[in-house]
């Protein structure tokens, strides 16, 4: 149920100019804030993990969530090696266009077979 | 993602698509949903010493309680996303899914599996205390009574569990596989679905037999822990941030904001959720070093969230009106408003001041609803309110019946967040100050009926739905696909 409105053609020029110099800004910012204070946070852990494996039998107790957790993150991982070998990270902003490009011309052509 | 250009043919719809499947995924959804609603309705009002059904043992409350949560769960929320992916994957990879008598079967084979889990909470304990039930569960070793298994989230009987986890493994076959064979750079959405196949077949794994075959004590309410917080972010986000990440574009005709910005979100999600779960046993005897690393990477989550709302939100700039005037928008934009509510209580809740107040009291069920109903329930709400209508090629019967549909779930579930977290906080008092328990429970009467009234509002939004759809399916169709979008 969309509005009749919703066709109208919009991004004027001044808001893309200013979202282009805005965009780069926020990826750098949220890429700090996120990676940084999480790989701390995750590698100080890991260290106190390891001591406290190694210092007491309450460590062994820790295993099992700490397996799961580094099994699935490890698979992630190499995922990202993956995909950013394979050029995936390359022209970043691309597959967002031709998403769209391409569900418009599936519509057309849904619309088209049902008349 | 794939990277079809605009002069090559792309292929049609009517074959990536099975459209029928989509219905078929939607109409289960909605009953389990219905069944759901039933089980809380019911639930609340044994709560407030008003149960009509008393004294049925396998009506029982207790059991409605587990019926409740696993229809929401596995009944509505897993149909639901799989008639999305059944849309949504094949028109973003431009390849069919592995294959469509597969689909079929998958379709029969979770109906059984839900179907079988009800049968096991409602019969299961009252068919275990047959004397011939015990002695053929000893005669054959069976592991555990045939009914729930005491795993919050993971009541599904010991028996179906290989069959649920095999029903996952061959979802992941048939929606991977089109995704393996897109060309191209993917596309975010494509991202999330393809780690929510791998994560749900792993997360369902690890709740649903470590705890009963191989762990005891706190080694299995630390899994626990993991596996009801990782049913959340690790079934139902990706799910959910996919489909948005989806849907909202293609009806703002236009791209989203940052796609950097998305997969930043995608993996920080991918790295630091998967160890959080353990926040839901702060102050218990796992570990204090493992509780702390709980709450660490939830804080790293609250910034995954930001990004995922400055997208969002960048996204609509400009196109604001639409919020009100466009439905599926109004609904995603407004579970979005409740998602970034859910994440604050989260950076709260949190903490272990804060946990020693709420812990166990009303307001960890208020935060569920907000969670369960207003965010991931309102998305595929706004999901059904667009694509119903292009899968009947029939428009709305009725506007007006949206538009209530719409306020009576936002309304009703606000109250009901308020409601119980407020309730959560009186409880958390009276038991701090060592007051009798029978105090807090009736303390807590006006709260669960104030509850009780706002089920009733969401129910009542259900109706209206339900009701619209009837009266539309039965509607003549059209053959104009702009008739199909416009407002009734
Ligand atoms: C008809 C409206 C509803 C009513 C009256 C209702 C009522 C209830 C009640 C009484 C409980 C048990 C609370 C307790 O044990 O103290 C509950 C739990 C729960 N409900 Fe609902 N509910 C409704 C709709 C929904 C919907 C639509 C969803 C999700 C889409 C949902 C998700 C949940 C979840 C996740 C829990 C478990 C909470 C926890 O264990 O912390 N409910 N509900």
């Amino acid at each position: 149920m969309n509005d009749a409105d919703q066709s109208s053609p919009k991004t004027p020029q001044k808001r893309t100019a200013t979202s282009g110099r805005l965009k780069p800004a926020v990826l750098v910012v949220m890429s700090v804030l996120i990676l940084v204070p999480s790989m701390v946070g995750f590698i100080m852990k890991f260290l106190e993990f390891i001591r406290t494996f190694q210092d007491s039998t309450d460590g062994a107790f820790a295993i099992t969530p700490m397996l799961n957790y580094l099994l699935a993150s490890l698979g992630f991982f190499s995922l990202l090696v993956w995909a950013a070998a394979n050029g995936m990270f390359r022209d970043i902003e691309q597959p967002k266009h031709q998403m769209l490009a391409n569900d418009a011309r599936l519509n057309a052509e849904r619309a088209a077979s049902l008349r | 993602m794939s990277s079809a250009t605009t002069n090559e043919i792309l292929p049609r719809h009517a074959d990536l698509v099975e459209e029928r499947l989509v219905r078929w995924y939607f109409y289960a959804a909605l009953a389990y949903l219905a069944i759901s609603m039933t089980g809380g309705i019911l639930m609340a009002l044994q709560l407030i010493h008003w149960n009509p059904l008393n004294g049925i043992e396998w009506l029982s409350a207790g059991r409605w309680r587990m019926i409740h949560t696993n229809a929401v769960a596995y009944g509505f929320i897993a149909n639901a996303f799989l008639g999305v992916l059944h849309w949504s994957v094949p028109r973003l990879t431009l390849q069919r899914v592995l294959s469509q008598k597969l689909s079929y079967f998958i379709f029969i084979a979770w109906q059984a599996v839900v179907l079988c889990t009800a049968a096991g909470i409602i019969f299961g304990p009252t068919l275990q205390a047959q004397d011939w039930v015990a002695s053929l569960t000893d005669q054959l070793h069976l592991p555990m009574g045939l009914g729930a298994q005491g795993v919050e989230w993971g009541e599904t009987p010991f028996w179906i569990d290989p069959v649920a986890l095999l029903g996952l493994a061959l979802v992941a076959a048939n929606f991977l596989t089109p995704i393996a064979r897109s060309k191209g750079s993917m596309y975010v959405t494509l991202w999330y679905f393809m780690a929510a196949f791998i994560w749900t077949f792993l997360t369902y794994a690890m709740g649903n037999f470590l705890p009963e075959y191989s762990l005891t004590g706190t080694s299995a309410g630390a899994v626990g822990g993991l596996f009801i917080h990782d049913l959340v972010g690790l079934f139902v986000t990706p799910l959910g941030w996919g489909t948005m990440y989806y849907i909202v574009p293609i009806i703002l005709e236009k791209p989203i904001w940052s796609q950097g910005l998305s997969l930043v979100g995608f993996w920080g999600l991918a790295f630091f959720y998967p160890l959080q779960g353990i926040h839901h046993f702060l102050y218990t005897p796992i570990p204090m070093f493992l509780q702390y690393g709980a709450i660490i990477s939830t804080i790293a989550v609250e910034f995954v969230v930001a990004t995922v709302i400055i997208n969002f939100m960048g996204t609509l700039w400009g196109d604001g009106r639409k919020v009100v005037t466009n439905l599926p928008v109004r609904w995603f934009y407004t579970g979005m408003i409740f998602y970034f509510i859910t994440c604050f209580q989260c950076a709260l809740q949190v903490t272990l001041t804060f946990q020693k107040l709420i812990h166990f009291t009303d307001w960890v069920v208020g935060h569920a609803h907000l969670v369960m109903f207003g965010v991931f329930s309102m998305w595929i709400f706004g999901m059904m309110t667009y694509l119903f209508p292009i899968l009947l090629n029939k428009p709305w019967y009725s506007r007006r019946l949206c538009e209530w549909h719409f306020w009576l779930s936002a309304a009703g579930v606000f109250i009901m967040f308020l409601d119980l977290g407020l309730a959560g906080v009186f409880q958390g008092y009276y038991w701090s100050s060592l007051q009798p328990w029978d105090v807090s429970v009736t303390g807590s009467q006006p709260f669960w009926i104030t509850r009780m009234f706002a089920g009733l509002m969401i129910a009542g939004g259900f109706l209206c739905f339900l009701w619209n759809l009837l009266r539309t399916a039965r509607g003549r169709s059209t053959d104009s696909p702009t008739a199909v979008s416009a407002p009734a």
